[in-house]
């Protein structure tokens, strides 16, 4: 369980989740943009952030559906060429709201299509990360979603640090917050839509 | 707390521990070493290796004044800086031991002085726990943010007045993965509480499991962390 | 959309790389404050009207109980938003201990908000004390050590400088053999590097 504190967690929990109200609910018609009222009607289709979602769900109040980056259109493509899809566009905390989603819906394969992106993603990270060029950032990387991103990274620095340790050099280095000089790493931030 | 294998928390005593050591030709440093392994792959807080501690900074001190010895008697050069090296290498252990328990102690202060970890901390890091970090950060955070919010959100540990329990608070995430080495082996070990995992621990082999299971062997000091 | 001022909030942080810091955002850190308050408000008003209904608060499940959860939540999720901000921050101040020292340098120190320049001076202290109770220096030795001396360039004109038991004139661009521990948190101020042949 991902700790209060966590900001990926926080960021993941704005993925936007489409529901409909099963309640009406008063003072509140910020949520609604088609509302004319301060209201949201009992019936209304709304995009609620999944913090909200998730809790009115518990609540009885929304009933929730599954988001389009599960849709049969996207397993299809992750069957046919797993590490070709760009998982970012569609989520970029694909993995961890796949995993939060699950028991709020009916449909319980999303389980096992997560289970079978990753791994069919999982080879194609990992060869690239042992591969790729230090200076520039590989093509493919900007198609990840941020957790595999973390696991380039990770494997890219390991592989790296290998390289230095190898070659033998300076240990000692200036503390980086105070360095001019800036790494190249994958552009850690998702685009906010 | 979980003990898959029965054998409980108990701590080895110092004598039965030297006794050990000297049978298996393990110095000092060797334990050290072992513990900082342990300390920096385990996801929360050991106990702290007071009586190793203490003999280690006893031993440093001691190589400390022959390196100077050696120098004001004008021994080799060579010979001086292969102490030196040693010496080196122990305080760096040692060093990096502290650190890493003194950044597991900022994390998750709050849970460690809840629970019984807390007893799992020497002296001086219960002061440090206490009457420093906790104060200075539940201070920091009250003065930014938690004054400035409506009565009722104000706690540092519950959400709101409503919350039954305090779900705020940083803890240490027990079922991540570890990579540990057995030295004996261990025999058909139970993984989780229902008994469908059983894994067969030989002797010197290497494993990947979730912390959790095997809290209780890393406890009694029959499984290392590496 | 509720909370989403907050939430952006948030993404400047994960946006920085790891150990880095931007400038506290009052700004939108106020205005966060204020959104929680509002939502206290209306959150009170519906309360209020169910109360004045006489329904029974803890059992009712109209459209205004509704209302007052969605606030409610709002607020919550305002609230962790803030603290995540604060705490986030103070673990990447807390740590600057470790890499720079116990004075930060003009260009961070500008970045913090005023209880953030406190908490770290107190950090600081905290440490302090604890090694000295130990007596012992845990903010060298960083990494784990080759040899004992090393070779280093001096970067900045740095002056007399006291080093055990004699002491030595540090000028720019000058070549020393120094201790290894000695050397290192000139080495991480920037104010010498390793020389490497």
């Amino acid at each position: 369980m991902p700790g209060y504190y966590d900001i990926d967690d926080i960021i993941m929990e704005e993925e936007p989740i489409s529901v409909v109200f099963q309640v009406g609910a008063h003072g509140v018609g910020l949520l609604d943009p088609g509302s004319e009222t301060n209201n949201v009607e009992n019936g209304a289709k709304v995009d609620l952030p999944f913090w909200l979602a998730h809790e009115l769900y518990l609540r009885q109040a929304v009933s929730i559906s599954v988001p389009a980056c599960f849709s049969q259109k996207t397993r299809k493509e992750i069957q046919a060429d797993a590490a070709c899809v760009d998982l970012r566009i569609r989520c970029p905390y694909f993995y961890e709201l796949g995993c939060k989603i699950v028991p709020l819906v009916s449909d319980k394969s999303i389980g096992s299509f997560l289970h079978y992106a990753f791994t069919g993603r999982y080879k194609e990270i990992l060869s690239k990360s042992h591969s790729a060029s230090v200076v520039t950032v590989p093509k493919f990387s900007t198609r990840l979603t941020k957790e595999e991103s973390q696991l380039f990274e990770a494997a890219r620095s390991s592989m790296l640090a290998f390289k230095k340790w190898r070659l033998g050099g300076s240990r000692l280095e200036k503390a980086s917050i105070l360095g001019r000089k800036r790494k190249t790493t994958i552009p850690a931030c998702p685009s906010t839509p | 707390m979980a003990s898959g294998s029965g054998s409980g928390s108990e701590r080895w005593s110092e004598d039965l521990e030297t006794e050990v050591a000297m049978a298996m030709g393990t110095t000092d440093v060797e334990l050290l070493k072992r513990a900082w392994r342990n300390e920096k792959a385990a996801p929360e807080i050991l106990q702290f290796e007071a009586a190793l501690v203490l003999r280690a900074r006893e031993q440093i001190q001691l190589l400390e004044e022959t390196v100077e010895e050696f120098t004001e008697n004008g021994v080799d050069d060579l010979v001086v800086s292969l102490y030196q090296m040693d010496l080196d290498r122990s305080l760096f252990l040692l060093r990096s031991y502290l650190r890493i328990r003194l950044q597991k102690i900022e994390k998750y202060m709050i849970h460690i002085s809840k629970t019984n970890l807390w007893n799992r901390l020497s002296e001086q890091e219960q002061r440090f726990a206490k009457s420093r970090c906790t104060d200075i950060m539940e201070k920091h955070l009250e003065q930014s943010v938690l004054s400035r919010l409506p009565y009722g959100y104000q706690s540092i540990l519950k959400q709101s007045i409503s919350s039954e329990e305090d779900d705020m608070v940083p803890e240490p995430q027990l079922d991540t993965f570890v990579f540990c080495k057995t030295k004996h082996a261990v025999g058909a070990f139970q993984l989780d509480d229902t008994g469908d995992e059983i894994v067969d621990l030989v002797a010197d082999d290497l494993y990947v499991l979730r912390y959790k299971s095997i809290r209780g062997l890393v406890e009694s000091g029959r499984i290392d962390l590496v | 959309m509720y909370g989403r001022r907050a939430s952006q909030l948030l993404r400047e942080l994960a946006c920085s790389e790891t150990g880095q810091l931007t400038a506290f955002n009052s700004d939108a850190f106020d205005q966060v404050i204020k959104e929680c308050n509002e939502h206290n408000l209306q959150l009170q008003s519906l309360i209020r009207k169910i109360e004045d209904e006489n329904l029974d608060i803890q059992t009712t499940r109209n459209e205004d109980h509704f209302g007052a959860v969605i606030h409610h939540l709002s607020l919550i999720r305002n609230k962790r938003c803030l603290m995540a901000y604060m705490y986030n921050r103070a673990e990447t101040i807390q740590s600057l201990r470790w890499k720079v020292g116990p004075v930060l340098p003009q260009e961070i120190q500008e970045k913090l908000n005023y209880s953030e320049e406190e908490c770290f001076k107190n950090h600081s202290a905290a440490i302090q004390s604890y090694m000295s109770e130990l007596d012992l220096d845990l903010t060298v030795d960083m990494v784990p050590p080759k040899d004992p001396y090393i070779r280093v360039r001096v970067l900045d004109d740095i002056g007399e400088v006291c080093l055990g038991d004699h002491s030595i004139s540090l000028t720019k661009h000058s070549l020393h053999f120094l201790r290894r521990t000695d050397a290192e948190p000139f080495i991480s101020q920037g104010m010498m590097e390793e020389f490497l042949e």
